[in-house]
């Protein structure tokens, strides 16, 4: 009996001994987390923190039309005249009043953003803060990275919450957060504060920056300069606008532009056109979230949802390329879709193409008066689109015209550029009959602006209702 | 603090520690007393009922056996006061969510503690089948539960099982039932076809006018656009609704789809068959069962089949040896179509939100019914190209019914349990008592979406597979003296534990399937794999001395101390603890009287913790329910990001280093009484107030953040709980007993850090309770334009508010508290046992009034701002012409805020719910004696048979925070069943 008492006595001391210490509460540590030190210790790793970004940025953030940049994009491509939504997914961005405090939509184009720039704020810091070995143009492509995504998502908001920056630069701008260093929320600033920060952003990635990169979602110097070109469009800042949309495709438009992909169903990065894009592979998908392609392809499986304006239709000549037009059996506001678009879960979404910057330096040189070099790059343009192109006679006003119409034909549904347009120049959007909905816009009409989400107003001590104000 | 050697001191715990059965001590009983002979399994062992000091309700047999608990901490409701329990949804072998004594927590787990026979429960409470279970006893407050420590503060469900008896014949048993289920209540009441596109008409006519056509214009719109803004026609005529907003006359109808009938399962089946065997010899003892359960639930498609078996053996090896071994294993297949949620597949939303318009199968653009090469007709997913009938504007590319066809969704689980104890008696008095317990608990999900029809059609279908392994060992070693002198008893416990868990998920998706082709080998794509282990580790000491003189006068303490792996080495260890006493004034002399025949006052107060960490992003695990964050200290890059072939990996969350467990004070008053020997009475009052809560405190949004999780805040849960206990009739032919017991629950909050926050439809904020809504106040219609209103304050150029408006604009509606919550005043059961000679008759009744719920569901039934979602049959009452008074707004097919939460949508939702009835019938001994049988019975039993509630058309029992999510339907079941002993 005695030998059993200390049998039992050794096993359950042998317990106590094996177990009850620090040691034994130590050993489980989390299999699916990288801590902070591991992730700035090496350039693997922090390659790996660049690139966990920018796939949140093509993620299936909160819904169908709240997932990713597609989703922001899209939203404003259907804010115009151009194409018509019809009552599904999408369908109150087009009838212009999804903009409420409460509204997914709202939430989503405020926090999405800020949460990446966020995680680049924590990108740049930790990789000047990286004893890593790597060499210091190493460090300083990191370093470009960073703040040209951050400039890139500052510049979504800027176009979101506010008038143009035309409008009034001292009206208030979302907040600022230029560290990570508190979770407090900033108070709103001002637009010109912004746009300063905006562009204090893309200098730096300018100057630290190379042409190098791992393939388009990842910045570089010429993603750079093109995001000057656009924000220096929006300030209508012309003799810089000129040279960033220069620089961002190297000046010579016949190189940067390839007709016979146009048609390719707009699908993969590796177009000679793209210059920037949220890359997808069918194992990396946002699937059904993937905002162009599931809404206007109505070729394959997807919401179908979306139709073209049959006057859009009709501005281009039937000899043009981007003519990627369906009839549809009926002839209201359903008459035409595009095949422009060509979805499946692997399709890569473009963000900024060539052709764009040539418009840009186009409009910017006609603003400096250089009409005849704007109208000889536009037409090089048109040129390469239709081989039938015949340069038009216009000059002065309608010839800005005539470059805006060129923008809408060569990006429509990729950026919301008739949205951009109407905003930064002060123009209102005027719908023709055949909408399903009419909704025009008057210049600088409160509809162009979302209003600051409520959960912002709620949780941020230097924020509070009347931010909305007259919004 | 020196945890080694605070490990040392209570090495030598062990030494003066001690346990006791309180059967040993009947000695000094008489059979009068019959109270003192109940014994209560207890934290770490039993006890006699009448030394307990704390609140601790037992679910004896006789309510386990008149209900079907598919699962079985079902029969906690109605039956335990101070308990609340929703069974939310029809899908059988989901369990119940259980809250004992309210909420103690705003982020971390609210679930009790599950104790299955002594060891800590992680599998799936469905493995367990009802007629294994002896007791189910529910520890309530700090005295019966402070033994478990960091894991104690929501209360402990203690799970016993059955063993035979010594010296007892082997008794064979066996029953089979057989019963049908539907849906326990009412759905709400949806338009046909033609009334929906009339309706659909006058919301389009609506909107031209508002938009300033005239009606004329306007009506000819509606008509022309009617169908090219549903895209499907259900008529023979180009456009069935005139001009005058009525269908034309002479349009035939092609179809009119009851989706509920397509969904719904009126007619489920149940079976359940069980076989048990026990007995005893005059040193050891055994229980052996098995059984075999069927049951279809609410959803088509839907089932649960389940095999059990266990076997419980105890052995008195010599006259200080003791030695048990339990084990058992489960196997279960549930067929889980999906039941809740937003995702176009969920069965019920599709009820609620596709109009009768929309076929179930495919026609061609003239209406005509196409049929595949067989001849069969093709479920209509609503994503056929262009052109009308083809297109369905309403979770295009599913449809419900075709997936109950076309897809697979199976869940099977497999359950090992095993434990066993060795118990020595060093010397009279002294034991020790090792018990180890393992649990290999396996998930094994697997869906398939078709390879031709709905979302996963673009890729050739699609096969994901879940296989989680959750494995615990269990090891406590438990010394454990008594000693009597005199008046004076004496009982200690020094108890050494240690917890450990793994859990293992591995998931994995392909797609590329050809047609027939079910299984991830057939793919041609492998599209995602991921898996990860995580561990959670609990080591412990503890113990327990219990005084009682002349078991009149009892005092107890009890001690744990916790290092838990969730927390960082500086903030793991804690210290819980609980005092207690009691004083039985019945048995002193002054009281003899006949009129109180037993009365005890009890009392109790410690301190309790939670380290149930849950994901902060409310991420679910394989089985739908939130994952535990095992982690919630470590601020780290999730890994899984990749971008193209660059690994990847990304910052989450933002956390705090120094997180630790959240703590509960618990006070528990109470009292027993009986009356005339015939009547017992129970009344106890607690109060909890948890500290240092896991509260996620939002962060703005522009901070990059939603949120980051602190110790921080204090929320308090206080009320009165009753149980009354009546023989009111007990003769020889005639017995009959009741039961009624209900509690009055309070929460409040009591601090938050960095002021209010919303949540949803509740504002916390400082003196309310998690519960109360904060919404919009509805205003009314407008009778002269139909349009909804709210109400908003005014306020001065300061900011002040001056006063009260109305506006139609609601996002300048303002947010009020309306004195409604989700938490219901008073909860309870009563239930009513008759037996008379050969038959028995057994009812509860379940209720619970003063709670609301914000039914969202039938607020979008009462708009058209979206073409083709259903509408409710209620839509009569609707705006029509100015001056109309109405509760319903005008149809409009523009976007509106009608539906938005406000007070408009809060309902009452008050129940009373026959949970169960038995009828029962036993045969007469002297007919089954020749038969080899030692009794026959035949019985009926039927849940939820009847229910009475105050807001029609969802079921009661939906979410403690009062809010809907298109759950499917709980089930009225009723059936027919006998059971034979041999």
């Amino acid at each position: 009996m005695k030998r059993i008492i200390i049998l039992i006595g050794l096993v359950a001391s042998s317990f106590g001994m094996n177990s009850c210490s620090n040691e034994f509460l130590d050993e489980p540590q989390p299999t699916d987390l990288v801590n902070q030190e591991v992730a700035y210790a090496s350039k693997e790793a922090i390659n790996a923190v660049m690139a966990g970004i920018i796939r949140q940025s093509r993620a299936q953030y909160t819904n169908v039309d709240t997932a990713n940049l597609g989703s922001i994009f899209f939203t404003r491509s259907l804010k115009g005249n151009d194409l018509i939504q019809s009552n599904n997914w999408f369908g109150s961005d087009y009838e212009q009043t999804n903009r409420e405090p409460t509204y997914r939509r709202t939430l989503f184009t405020w926090k999405f953003p800020y949460e990446l720039a966020s995680r680049w704020t924590i990108f740049i810091e930790g990789v000047k803060a990286s004893k890593a070995d790597m060499t210091e143009s190493e460090r300083n492509a990191f370093l470009a990275q960073g703040y040209a995504y951050r400039a890139f998502l500052y510049f979504q908001l800027s176009l979101e919450f506010q008038q143009t920056y035309t409008y009034n630069p001292n009206a208030p701008a979302p907040p600022i957060y230029r560290d990570s260093s508190s979770l407090d929320g900033n108070p709103m600033s001002t637009m010109k504060e912004f746009y300063e920060f905006i562009l204090a952003d893309l200098q730096n990635a300018v100057d630290l920056g190379s042409y190098d990169r791992i393939d388009k979602s990842y910045m570089n110097k010429e993603v750079a300069y093109a995001l000057q070109a656009q924000v220096y469009q929006v300030m209508a800042n012309w003799p810089k606008a000129e040279i960033a949309a220069h620089n961002a495709y190297g000046g010579i438009a016949a190189d940067v532009l390839n007709a016979s992909q146009y048609t390719n169903g707009f699908n993969e990065m590796n177009n000679d056109e793209w210059l920037f894009a949220s890359p997808q592979s069918d194992e990396q998908s946002a699937y059904y979230y993937t905002a162009i392609f599931p809404f206007t392809d109505f070729t394959t499986t997807g919401y179908r949802t979306t139709y073209v304006n049959s006057n859009f239709v009709n501005l281009f000549s039937n000899t043009d390329v981007r003519k990627l037009f369906t009839k549809m059996p009926q002839n209201d506001w359903r008459s035409y879709t595009t095949t422009k678009f060509k979805f499946n879960f692997g399709s890569d979404v473009p963000l900024i193409r060539y052709p764009e910057m040539i418009l840009i330096e186009a409009e910017a040189m006609y603003n400096q008066g250089k009409v005849g070099d704007a109208h000889n790059l536009l037409y090089a343009l048109q040129k390469n689109r239709d081989a039938a192109a015949v340069k038009s006679s216009n000059s002065g006003a309608s010839l800005l015209e005539e470059i805006l119409v060129e923008r809408r034909k060569e990006l429509y549904g990729e950026n919301g550029v008739e949205w951009f347009d109407a905003k930064r120049l002060r123009r209102g959007i005027t719908r023709t009959s055949n909408h399903r909905i009419v909704v025009n816009l008057t210049p600088d009409d409160k509809r162009f602006v979302l209003k600051v989400p409520q959960a912002e107003i709620d949780a941020n001590p230097n924020i509070d209702e009347s931010v909305n104000n007259g919004k | 603090m020196n945890v080694k050697l605070s490990v040392l001191s209570a090495g030598a715990l062990f030494f003066i520690g001690q346990f006791g059965f309180a059967q040993r001590t009947k000695n000094d009983t008489t059979t009068k007393e019959k109270k003192i002979e109940e014994v209560v399994v207890v934290a770490f062992g039993k006890q006699k009922r009448e030394a307990l000091v704390g609140a601790v309700s037992v679910i004896d047999k006789k309510v386990l056996e008149t209900q079907q608990l598919t699962s079985v901490t079902s029969a906690v409701q109605g039956s335990v006061p101070g308990v609340q329990v929703i069974t939310a949804g029809g899908q059988p072998g989901e369990n119940p969510s259980i809250k004992i004594r309210g909420t103690a927590s705003i982020n971390a787990s609210t679930n009790p503690l599950i104790i299955l026979d002594g060891v800590p429960y992680n599998g799936n409470i469905n493995s367990i089948s009802q007629d294994q279970v002896e007791s189910i006893n529910v520890l309530k407050d700090a005295s019966s539960t402070s033994l478990y420590g960091s894991r104690g503060a929501n209360g402990v469900i203690l799970i016993n099982t059955k063993k035979g008896k010594r010296n007892q014949k082997p008794r064979l048993e066996f029953s089979a039932q057989t019963g049908y289920s539907s849906p326990a209540v009412n759905m709400y009441k949806f338009v046909d076809a033609g009334k929906y596109l009339e309706l659909y008409w006058e919301a389009l006519r609506n909107t031209r006018v508002i938009a300033g056509d005239t009606p004329g214009v306007a009506a000819n719109y509606a008509t022309n656009n009617l169908i090219p803004n549903l895209n499907y026609n259900p008529y023979n005529v180009n456009n069935p609704v005139g001009t005058d907003g009525k269908l034309v006359s002479g349009a035939a109808q092609l179809w009119n789809t009851d989706w509920e009938r397509e969904i719904l399962n009126q007619a489920s089946v149940r079976n359940d068959y069980r076989l048990t065997l026990q007995g005893g010899s005059d040193n050891t003892t055994y229980f052996f069962s098995t059984d075999y359960l069927d049951q279809e639930g609410s959803i088509k498609s839907s089932y649960f089949k389940r095999f059990t078996t266990r076997l419980n053996l105890e052995s008195q090896i010599s006259s200080w040896l003791k030695a048990g071994v339990n084990t058992a294993f489960a196997v279960s297949s549930q067929n889980y179509p999906t039941q809740s949620g937003n995702s176009f597949t969920s069965a019920v939303q599709w009820i609620y939100n596709v109009a009768s318009i929309y076929p179930v199968y495919r026609h061609d653009e003239k209406g005509n019914m196409i049929f595949d090469n067989q001849g069969n007709p093709i479920y209509d997913y609503g994503a056929n190209g262009s052109g009308q009938n083809q297109n369905r504007p309403v979770f295009n590319n599913e449809n419900v019914p075709g997936v109950f066809f076309n897809n697979k969704i199976n869940n099977k689980r497999y359950d090992i349990n095993l434990s066993g104890y060795l118990e020595a008696e060093i010397f009279k008095g002294l034991k020790n008592r090792l018990q180890v317990g393992y649990q290999m608990y396996t998930f094994d999900g697997y869906q398939y979406n078709n390879s031709l029809y709905g979302a996963a059609a673009n890729v050739s279908g699609r096969v994901t597979t879940n296989r989680d392994i959750t494995q615990t060992i269990n090891v406590s070693n438990i010394l454990n003296y008594q000693k009597t002198l005199g008046d004076h008893n004496i009982n200690i416990d020094g108890i050494f534990e240690s917890y450990q868990l793994s859990y293992s998920p591995i998931s994995t998706q392909s797609t590329g399937f050809l047609p027939g082709v079910y299984y991830h080998s057939g793919s041609t794509k492998p599209e995602s794999v991921s898996g990860n282990l995580s561990e959670d580790r609990i080591v412990s000491v503890l113990g327990r001395v219990a005084y009682n003189y002349k078991n009149k006068y009892f005092v107890e303490g009890s001690y744990r101390k916790d290092g838990s792996s969730r927390f960082s080495a500086d903030t793991r260890w804690g210290d819980f603890y609980s005092i207690g006493g009691s004083w039985v004034a019945s048995r002193e002399s002054f009281f003899d009287n006949n009129i109180v025949t037993y009365l005890k006052f009890r009392g109790s107060y410690g301190e309790l913790g939670n380290n149930g960490t849950l994901s902060i992003d409310n991420v679910a695990n394989s089985e739908g329910i939130v994952s535990s964050e095992y982690f919630p200290y470590i601020n780290g890059y999730t890994t899984g990001y990749s971008n193209l072939d660059q690994a990847g990996i990304y910052l989450t969350n933002t956390r705090y280093p120094r997180l630790t467990w959240e703590t509960t004070s618990s006070l528990n008053v109470g009292a027993d009484l009986e009356l005339f020997k015939r009547v017992n009475l129970t009344v106890d009052y607690y109060k909890k107030a948890s500290v240092d809560l896991l509260y996620p405190k939002p962060l703005s949004p522009s901070v990059g953040f939603s949120q980051i999780l602190l110790n921080t805040g204090k929320i308090e849960n206080y009320g009165w709980e009753f149980g009354i206990n009546s023989t009111n009739v007990k003769n020889d032919n005639f017995t009959w007993t009741t039961n009624l017991n209900f509690s009055f629950d309070k929460n409040k909050i009591k601090e938050l850090q960095g002021g209010n926050f919303v949540s949803g439809t509740k504002r916390w904020e400082v003196g309310k309770s998690l519960y109360d809504f904060w919404i919009q106040e509805y205003a009314g219609v407008d009778p002269n334009d139909g349009y909804m209103m709210w109400y908003k304050d005014v306020k001065d150029v300061n900011g002040n508010i001056t006063g009260q408006t109305t506006t139609k604009v609601y996002a300048d509606a303002t947010r009020y508290y309306n004195d409604k919550s989700s938490l219901p005043d008073i909860q309870g059961g009563f239930s009513n046992y008759f037996k008379y000679k050969s038959f028995d008759l057994n009812f509860l009744f379940n209720f619970s009034f003063g709670a609301y719920i914000l039914d969202s569901q039938y607020a979008n039934l009462l708009v058209a701002d979206s073409p083709g979602r259903q509408i409710s049959a209620d839509i009569d009452g609707r705006w029509k012409n100015p001056g109309d008074i109405t509760d319903i707004p005008v149809l409009i097919s523009a976007q509106n805020d009608f539906s938005s939460t406000s007070s408009r949508w809060l309902f009452k939702n008050d129940y009373v719910r026959l949970k169960a009835l038995t009828l029962g019938y036993n045969i007469p001994r002297q007919y089954v004696d020749q038969f080899g049988l030692s009794d026959f019975r035949l019985y009926i039993q039927a849940d939820n048979l009847l229910t009475w509630q105050s807001h029609k058309g969802i079921d009661p029992e939906q979410s403690f925070a009062g809010t809907v999510n298109n759950r499917s339907y709980n089930l009225r079941t009723i059936s027919f069943g006998f059971k034979l002993g041999f």
